[in-house]
């Protein structure tokens, strides 16, 4: 079903189009690049917080409302041009090992933060001042910092396709 | 004039090697990769507080006193990275426009950051009036951009 959603946006004239441009790609991931600067920096600084890490001396909900709209907006930036990079090239994407690893690590990124979302912080009030944050937020500020750096890994290793595990090799995605 | 150095320096065993084995460049451009995302969150705490965003509850030297050892090694880990990758395709980044555009921001990058941005981000807000810290940050926030644009076109168009 996947392979099939792929090679539907593969056949779309507009695809089509930002594949055959001279420099559309190029263009799609220096903007992806230069964003990923932005968010992995950021998001490092608020999970750092949280692991007690840095920022110590400042209040946690002072520093998510200081960091989280440059997070928000370099996200926008490099989620829309990753989703244009895989656009423009579906099946190049679509057999890529490290492709779907990335994808796997940004879901657990996600659940990562919506638990931290649905359930730290409600209580946020009580340690927001503390210097070192309970348990449960420093381990989800670690879970961050370990899955971002694997997303940004995993990002670089998409260029890579060809040094992959020989099961996955086996599996003829590429066929 | 530098061209025979470059070509000297692809030429070197270690070049060689890491230009003809399968997992040493990934690795490290893996690493380099990471020291990116450390260094761009050091400096950008600081540039952001010096135009008046991110994380304005705190004190401008305070954060540029926190953000400084962070800043200084990844810097370390991003020339120790980068320069078995310059050396291993040292003739295609001799002739690559975007190689010695990227060198040049590094060069104004590294005199903004750590003279200029220091000694304005070593004072209190105010002391040294509402631009000045203003046009440090958006320099220094630029020219960073430009090296990150540089670094990624010397591997896309050279």
């Amino acid at each position: 079903m996947i392979r099939t959603l792929f090679e539907f946006v593969d056949a779309l004239p507009s695809s089509l189009a930002w594949r055959e441009s001279l420099n559309g790609y190029v263009y799609l991931l220096t903007a992806h690049v230069v964003s990923m600067g932005l968010v992995a920096g950021v998001i490092s600084y608020w999970d750092m917080r949280l692991a007690g890490m840095a920022l110590k001396w400042i209040p946690v909900s002072k520093v998510q409302s200081g960091l989280f709209p440059w997070l928000f907006a370099g996200t926008a930036v490099n989620a829309g041009t990753g989703i244009m990079m895989v656009y423009s090239q579906p099946m190049r994407y679509y057999p890529n090992f490290w492709f779907w690893l990335k994808m796997g690590m940004l879901v657990v990124v996600a659940a990562n933060a919506a638990y931290f979302h649905l359930s730290i912080e409600k209580t946020v009030e009580q340690w927001e001042n503390d210097p070192v944050a309970p348990l449960k937020a420093r381990l989800a500020g670690y879970v961050s910092l370990a899955f971002w750096a694997g997303v940004i890994v995993t990002g670089r290793m998409t260029a890579y396709s060809g040094l992959v595990p020989q099961w996955w090799i086996d599996l003829g995605l590429s066929n | 004039m530098l061209q025979p150095f470059f070509q000297w320096m692809g030429g070197l065993p270690f070049s060689q090697f890491f230009l003809e084995s399968v997992w040493p460049t990934p690795i490290i451009q893996c690493i380099h990769l990471i020291a990116v995302s450390v260094f761009a969150g050091a400096l950008l705490i600081v540039d952001l507080r010096l135009l008046g965003r991110g994380l304005t509850s705190s004190s401008i030297p305070k954060l540029a006193a926190a953000a400084q050892p962070w800043l200084v090694w990844s810097f370390v880990v991003l020339f120790l990275s980068g320069m078995p990758q310059m050396m291993s395709t040292a003739l295609k980044e001799y002739y690559s426009p975007f190689f010695w555009w990227k060198m040049e921001m590094v060069a104004l990058g590294l005199i903004v950051t750590f003279v200029v941005r220091k000694v304005i981000a070593s004072k209190e807000e105010g002391h040294f009036g509402p631009v000045w810290p203003k046009v440090v940050g958006i320099t220094s926030i630029s020219l960073w951009t430009s090296v990150t644009i540089g670094a990624r076109l010397i591997g896309l168009l050279s």
